[in-house]
């Protein structure tokens, strides 16, 4: 018997606020304790996860269910202890598949999953059948969110809708791009001031990501940032993240 | 004479309980439907807690009925019920509507969570087959959701014909599904208030001041 792997949802409401970046670096940073950990690019529509990792791929998500691909034989690691699934570009959303194809596709991920001590599914932006699916699926859900009104009010959207219509009540939130961790506080603070008094849910302030030139330079080089050379700001949060998630992914594979 | 009255009053309770009750399935009867569902929709005026209700027809009843005679088109609509009643809360309430016909009155219920409950019952009645000497019949339904929500005007009969409508969608569609407006779905339950927005946007307003120049 396999033991089951922390399995976690990288989710925002708005896109652009750093979801595929926070889920390649966060990745990559727990392998620095020998974790094997799995990306699954959740964007089934607009795939990316690929790109930051400057790999070519020419199978996906999406041939598991529609040649019975190997689940494993679909995952490429870049690095020694990460794997990728990758998605595709240009196809249409996942609210073509029928309940029955979403039962075999998650079927299929389970399995996989067991491969792995710990896995992040980096889903599409907004609210759609996708994006709920994924979050549904996997233990943990961390919301991404910034400073911007946009970030904020769309983040709260998604997680009214999992609070609401998908019984997900604990919620991580990273707070991403601000200026200094007193933004960060302080925009975590006002989200869990009115999610507190108009839902029913228990958020954990995760972390607060400051903005970064070396993260922008990293995405054009293709490589995570944590794994850069020139250590910056962003790098150092995203690793203080990755050590506190670490021990609970130990409590998962130990709890069988 | 005691005795006497007290087993006559027994018996007239046994007598408005069956009067209430289909014989076929046990479900309530469209007496007891309409009786209900009145009672939740003022508890919905009352509470602000909306009322669902899931309506389903049975999938190619008659031709059951034709090629395999009463008995066993009964026999198909006692299998229904029974798994339904399997996949229900203890507080819905299952009716017999009439025929093929069944409504379940979900109290207290979003949307949302009655459009899964549909789901649910679908999925259970589809993979349980009919089983008949030496052969299965599968069996299978469709179904419309409707809710009810406070400050809405509508009627009983009102409530269930909109259930209705999307149990005609869903036979449109193919059988075997569950219909309903998707639309209300995003926009009632789950949209973010003005009050939850302007205090969520207050984040960004209150930091630009409180900012160091």
């Amino acid at each position: 018997m396999g033991t089951p792997p922390f399995t976690m949802c990288i989710t925002s409401g708005k896109g652009g606020v750093g979801k595929t970046s926070l889920a390649v670096n966060l990745g990559a940073a727990l392998t620095r304790t020998d974790r094997k950990v799995l990306i699954v690019d959740g964007d089934l529509g607009l795939a990316n996860v690929d790109i930051f990792f400057g790999l070519s791929v020419d199978t996906n998500i999406l041939d598991i269910l529609a040649n019975g691909s190997d689940p494993l034989a679909c995952v490429s690691f870049p690095l020694d202890n990460l794997g990728v699934l990758p998605a595709t570009s240009g196809v249409p959303e996942m609210v073509a598949l029928g309940p029955g194809d979403q039962d075999k596709l998650g079927g299929y991920l389970q399995c996989l999953f067991d491969h792995f001590d710990l896995v992040l599914i980096d889903t599409a932006a907004g609210i759609g059948a996708s994006v709920l699916w994924f979050n549904s699926f996997v233990g943990d859900n961390l919301v991404v969110l910034t400073p911007e009104p946009t970030a904020i009010t769309d983040a709260y959207a998604l997680v009214k809708v999992l609070s609401t219509e998908h019984r997900r009540h604990r919620f991580e939130i990273v707070v991403n791009q601000v200026a200094d961790t007193e933004e960060g506080a302080r925009v975590f603070h006002q989200f869990q001031m009115v999610a507190g008094s108009f839902l029913d849910v228990d958020l954990n302030h995760l972390g607060t990501v400051v903005s970064d030139p070396l993260v922008g330079k990293a995405v054009r080089r293709q490589k995570p940032f944590v794994l850069a050379s020139h250590f910056g700001p962003a790098a150092q949060a995203v690793r203080r993240i990755a050590a506190d998630l670490d021990p609970r992914v130990v409590t998962a594979a130990a709890s069988v | 004479m005691a005795a006497e009255i007290v087993a006559l009053r027994e018996q007239v309770r046994q007598l408005e309980a069956s009067s209430r009750i289909d014989a076929l399935t046990g479900y309530y009867n469209y007496r007891h439907l309409m009786e209900a569902l009145a009672a939740e929709m003022e508890r919905t005026r009352r509470s602000g807690v909306p009322t669902s209700v899931i309506m389903t027809d049975l999938d190619h009843f008659k031709q059951i009925n034709d090629t395999y005679g009463h008995e066993i088109g009964n026999a198909a609509l006692k299998q229904a019920t029974r798994v339904w009643h399997a996949a229900i809360r203890q507080v819905d309430v299952a009716c017999r509507y009439g025929g093929e016909e069944f409504v379940f009155i979900l109290p207290g219920t979003r949307f949302g969570m009655a459009t899964r409950a549909a789901e649910r019952l679908r999925i259970s009645l589809a993979r349980t087959p009919l089983e008949l000497d030496g052969s299965r019949l599968n069996l299978t339904a469709s179904f419309g959701v409707a809710a009810y929500r406070r400050g809405e005007e509508m009627s009983v009969e009102g409530f269930i014909d909109r259930a209705d409508r999307y149990v005609l969608q869903a036979k449109q569609a193919g059988r075997n599904q569950v219909a309903f407006d998707r639309s209300q779905l995003a926009l009632q339950e789950t949209a973010v208030s003005a009050s939850e927005k302007a205090l969520l946007t207050r984040i960004t307003a209150a930091g630009d001041d409180e900012a160091p120049l």
